[in-house]
């Protein structure tokens, strides 16, 4: 069984702690083990911050990478935004003995050094790899008997180089098939919700990214679109809010995975605090409760 | 006296000392050494007392945003000495060197003229370049206050700096973690003041706060 340094990130612990109670009970269900990452920071953000200065970043990560290895585990990350800048950051570390040396030269001087051991892993491929699918099948009480738009995120297809980038969406279909729902196919599964895109061109990231695909989504019929990461979760929800200045109104619900595993292990909605959604799935939970 | 070919940079920075912050050497006959503001003038003081055949080229100012970086020519027997200093836009001053190197007086004046600086250590003088009826706001060489990150990045970067994590700290947000039944305090950086500092230690290590623009008086950004 797994057991992991948890990354907690930032959106999940100051926008999105509903996230955090339902990972954390689903991995005390799955019986992965975690253990809290004391002291650590920002990844950083894995897109507009990585333009800045290639170094500084990368000394950020490894300082993360550094409190993982000083506790003998991998990292579990609970967003793709952190399994992007964790995972390049200890690719190039753990293979680059230069780059390692200039990140540890700044590191010393705050006392810390990164040894370049610790991998980094996304909750979905530890879910499905660690745990099974099988495994997972057995732990479902109560079906999610959903439609469900996946949008498994960009940073998610993020693999080595030469690997299948649909090793980690594919995980997520699975686990989402495991539950009960049903995927509905609505064609833009790949395009990006536009979330790193908001901090330079909001009109660009809603009206050429988040919109075309809450379009097919509607189309499709789905209930609700299911993520696996909370910047693209922000990006559904809030998003729908801010096209109404462009008159277009979408109430699409928007999940995270790991909440619906929560749902279909039996935790009630209720304790999963669901009204931290902007946009309220918990009518929707909560008439599949009743049926 | 003296022979300044036996002086290459090594012996000039030991007579600048602790002046210096970094040096750079273009060429055998180029050298640059960055001076902290504050001993600008010391150095060229320095300079001057140790090499009598010290010659003023110019100054060169360039605006780069939230500073203005300036750049003090010399030639010491044909080997060109450069000496570049920073200065925060918001000060706006320059220190004249002119009771130093009287040559440097109308260079200084272009300087005034050129990026709207106020020059300290000698009498304001009329305009060198501008016409008598230039706007005095305006001035050609002088961009606004500015950094390179986009206004947008600007609170994510403040919030990475200050708090070590990107997203906003609120009591509203640990009130409703404690509802849910989490802790209070996540254990990012911030949970402690000594880990918060350790953190921000490995930011001005990194030199992102230089890179970025950011005022640890001020908590914020200087744009």
């Amino acid at each position: 069984m797994g057991r992991y340094a948890l990354f907690l990130g930032c959106q999940i612990p100051m926008r999105y702690p509903n996230l955090e109670v339902a990972s954390r009970k689903v991995f005390e269900k799955t019986g992965l083990e975690t253990l809290d990452m004391l002291g650590y920071s920002c990844c950083p953000e894995p897109v507009n911050s990585r333009l800045l200065d290639r170094t500084a970043l990368l000394t950020i990560s490894a300082r993360n990478l550094a409190i993982a290895e000083k506790l003998g585990l991998d990292i579990l990350t609970l967003c793709n935004g952190c399994y992007e800048t964790l995972f390049e950051a200890s690719d190039t570390l753990n293979h680059d003995p230069s780059q390692l040396k200039t990140v540890n030269d700044i590191l010393k001087k705050s006392g810390k050094s990164y040894l370049g051991r610790t991998k980094v892993r996304h909750f979905v491929e530890a879910l499905y790899e660690d745990i099974g699918i099988n495994h997972i099948k057995k732990l479902v009480t109560k079906p999610q008997k959903l439609r469900v738009a996946l949008h498994p995120g960009c940073h998610l297809y993020r693999e080595h180089e030469g690997e299948d980038t649909d090793r980690k969406p594919e995980m997520m279909k699975e686990l989402t098939l495991a539950i009960g729902a049903e995927i509905v196919d609505y064609g833009l599964e790949k395009l990006c919700c536009g979330y790193p895109t908001m901090l330079v061109d909001e009109e660009f990231s809603l009206r050429q990214r988040l919109l075309p695909k809450l379009k097919a989504i509607r189309e499709s019929r789905a209930h609700l679109v299911v993520v696996a990461c909370p910047a693209c979760m922000m990006q559904f929800e809030m998003g729908q809010t801010m096209l109404t200045k462009f008159g277009l109104k979408y109430n699409i619900p928007c999940v995270s995975i790991i909440e619906l595993l929560a749902l279909s292990f039996g935790v009630p909605p209720l304790e999963l605090h669901l009204d931290f959604h902007k946009i309220p799935p918990l009518p929707l939970a909560l008439v599949r409760e009743d049926t | 006296m003296r022979n300044p070919e036996n002086e290459g940079p090594q012996p000039l920075e030991q007579r600048l000392e602790s002046a210096i912050v970094c040096s750079e050497t273009s060429g055998e006959r180029r050298f640059t050494f960055e001076i902290d503001s504050t001993s600008l003038r010391s150095a060229v003081e320095t300079l001057k007392q140790k090499f009598p055949t010290l010659r003023f080229i110019t100054i060169s100012a360039t605006d780069i945003g939230l500073d203005i970086e300036y750049l003090y020519h010399f030639d010491i027997d044909g080997k060109i000495i450069s000496l570049r200093t920073f200065r925060p836009k918001e000060e706006n001053v320059f220190e004249s060197i002119i009771d130093i190197v009287p040559a440097s007086g109308f260079i200084e004046r272009e300087i005034v003229d050129l990026f709207g600086v106020k020059i300290s250590n000698r009498p304001k003088e009329k305009s060198l370049l501008l016409t008598e009826d230039w706007p005095p706001e305006k001035h050609p060489l002088r961009r606004p206050l500015e950094g390179e990150l986009p206004p947008k990045m600007r609170p994510v970067i403040e919030a990475l700096i200050t708090t070590s994590s990107v997203a906003s700290i609120s009591k509203f947000m640990f009130q409703r973690r404690e509802k849910v039944g989490l802790p209070r305090t996540p254990p990012l950086a911030l949970q402690d003041e000594q880990t918060l500092q350790e953190f921000q230690k490995v930011i001005r290590d990194t030199e992102l706060d230089k890179k970025t623009g950011f005022d640890w008086k001020k908590k914020k950004l200087r744009y």
